[in-house]
């Protein structure tokens, strides 16, 4: 398949997302007490975020050498508009569920940050994988 | 989503101009390879900068490179 350089961007950083973020809340969901802040679960959440950023950063930096990078024009700019809006909803969806689940069931601050991160994650997701279906498929 | 009503030339004027490539033309242009792509397979309508800039790098009227297919036209295909 021959990807132009913002496609091979967009799929290194879904990657990257999916691999640390799963083994970060594989991490933090399967814990004995998900909801307790300690010393650990900071450090992992410290430690997701700068794997994150220096994965983006090397990788990103490998594809400018390798590939021709060209700047975004009107079609990448409304993919991308298309794919926070739906990013948006779910985010929103998610936000009011997330306020829901406060009032109805009560949690801790901790895992209420956690739940929220997840939320924000999972709109990322949704965010790439729109693009990557419209660069694909239809506009 | 529905296909593009706008038709394009484009193949045909890469053809008469030396067979210019879609590369070539992307950097006339001022548009990625892909968007290129993508409009002369009608899968993407330019806006009317893009569509006078595309017209422009083949020095020919607007008119020649886009047109516009009526309801009838696309009924009948």
């Amino acid at each position: 398949m021959n990807l132009s350089y913002r496609e091979k961007s967009i799929w290194g950083s879904l990657i990257t997302t999916l691999v640390v973020y799963g083994y970060y809340f594989t991490a933090v969901f399967s814990a004995a007490r998900p909801s307790q802040v300690d010393r650990t679960a900071l450090v992992r959440l410290m430690t997701a975020v700068f794997v994150i950023v220096m994965i983006e950063v090397i990788y990103h930096t490998v594809i400018a050498l390798t590939s021709k990078v060209e700047p975004k024009d009107e079609r990448d700019i409304l993919i991308e508009g298309k794919a926070y809006r739906n990013a948006y909803f779910l985010l929103v969806g998610d936000l009011f569920m997330l306020m829901g689940m406060i009032i109805l069931v009560g949690m801790t601050p901790f895992l209420t940050v956690n739940l929220m991160l997840f939320s924000v994650v999972i709109s990322e997701i949704l965010k790439s994988l729109t693009q990557l279906f419209l660069y694909r498929r239809v506009v | 989503m529905a296909k593009s009503r706008v038709r394009n030339n484009i193949r045909k004027l890469r053809f008469h101009c030396s067979e210019m490539t879609q590369q070539q033309l992307s950097e006339k242009v001022g548009v990625t390879r892909q968007t290129i792509i993508a409009i002369e397979g009608d899968k993407y309508s330019p806006s009317l900068e893009v569509a006078f800039r595309i017209a422009r790098a083949f020095g020919v009227p607007l008119e020649d490179a886009f047109h516009y297919e009526s309801e009838d036209q696309g009924a009948q295909e």
